[in-house]
């Protein structure tokens, strides 16, 4: 059978065309980071400004349970989310709980910290930037909500708002799990 | 078994053909992912809101006209009026750039409907939802050329559903507007009477 030249360029073209899109593709992703939000992984690290002009790593946090929260002063669920977690930081910070809220606004440091100060908010806020949503997986929608356990695990996520019970439930886990866990039971959790 | 010279270009031209359109199909469906990889495979995928096309709109040169931009927010979505129930929230907007000799006037907002969602309590907000309708007033100057003159803007938003929000965006508006001359009016001098100047 006749081969037609023609055709053969063509399939040629095409072939080298699918070469050099999958060596473009493997290279992009092999330069960015892996950015594993899955349960069970370890938290990205983050180094972040807070309002008070501390430099926050989040591994200085290594064998407390934290609730890396990020939220902006626009999204009204946050907004909701604020006061409990006002609360539960409150009730649990002696137990060895933190609270990190990452603030994914571009109002600036002053109007973070106006609302921050309105809401009563007594745990850390950081200046959030897209290098850190990015390691957490872009946050295409706010709250979103890291559940860390002491040893620096990822126990739980969550996007959008969920109940104040739901949270509790979450914080008492990364609390009781990891090193170091301290009993859930003996500490209360009342 | 035999076929014709013809038969058998003609089944080559027609086998070429279907190559190239299976090919151009290949390779547009390769630039795709490519771009969606580009954006990052965690941003929204649908978008918020839409323009609907504007039909076109004429206006007498030397007079003021209104522009109606219909926008549709997406299935289960709502975006703050351009009067947010807080000062926090982000009011949504319309910026525009207007043609040289064209002046863009006030943007008309319609009011937001005041609704309480399960995230906000017994607070209620100023939202718009499903279809919303904006006027642009627009005049061009009395010396503008006649003829079709296009403006470009967007519309800046923030989006939540019943949950959760997405960071603000912006959506492109473009529309074209017609100028046209007015009614001719001639101006002749009035009949020089003596009795005028009595």
């Amino acid at each position: 059978m006749k081969r037609d030249p023609f055709i053969l360029v063509i399939v040629a073209v095409v072939v080298a065309a699918l070469l050099v899109f999958g060596i473009k593709m493997a290279r992009r992703r092999a330069s960015q980071p892996v950015a594993s939000t899955a349960t069970g992984q370890l938290a990205p690290n983050f180094t972040l400004k807070s309002l008070d002009g501390k430099t926050v790593k989040l591994s200085d946090y290594r064998g407390k349970a934290v609730l890396v929260n990020f939220w902006a002063t626009w999204c009204e669920p946050c907004n909701v989310e604020m006061p409990w977690l006002v609360d539960l930081h409150k009730k649990y910070a002696s137990q060895g709980f933190e609270i990190l809220g990452v603030a994914m606004d571009d109002i600036g440091e002053k109007g973070i910290a106006k609302f921050a100060q309105e809401k009563h908010v007594d745990y850390p806020i950081l200046i959030g930037d897209d290098p850190v949503g990015d390691a957490y997986g872009g946050i295409p929608f706010l709250p979103g909500n890291f559940y860390i356990d002491r040893s620096g695990k990822i126990v739980d996520k969550a996007f959008g708002l969920k109940g104040k019970a739901e949270m509790e439930q979450d914080i008492q886990k990364i609390i009781a799990s990891g090193a170091g866990a301290q009993s859930v039971a003996a500490a209360g959790g009342q | 078994m035999t076929t014709s010279s013809k038969g058998l270009d003609g089944g080559i031209f027609g086998l070429r053909s279907s190559v190239v359109w299976v090919l151009a199909f290949l390779l547009c469906g390769l630039a795709s992912p490519g771009a969606a990889f580009a954006q990052g495979s965690f941003a929204p995928k649908v978008p918020s809101v839409s323009v609907s096309v504007t039909p076109l709109t004429t206006i007498t040169r030397g007079t003021a006209g209104k522009v109606e931009l219909q926008f549709r927010v997406g299935a289960g979505l709502h975006i703050n009026s351009n009067t947010p129930s807080a000062d926090y929230l982000i009011p949504t907007t319309l910026k525009l750039d207007a043609p040289t000799d064209i002046v863009v006037g006030r943007v008309t907002y319609p009011e937001g409907r005041m609704v309480s969602f399960p995230f906000s309590g017994n607070d209620r907000l100023s939202v718009y939802s499903g279809i919303f309708q904006l006027s642009v007033t627009i005049r061009p100057l009395s010396q503008v050329l006649p003829g079709k003159y296009a403006f470009h803007g967007r519309l800046h938003y923030q989006a939540c559903d019943n949950a959760r929000c997405y960071p603000p965006k912006d959506v492109p508006v473009s529309f074209l507007v017609k100028v046209v001359r007015g009614v001719t009016q001639h101006r002749r001098n009035p009949a020089q009477s003596p009795h005028i100047h009595g």
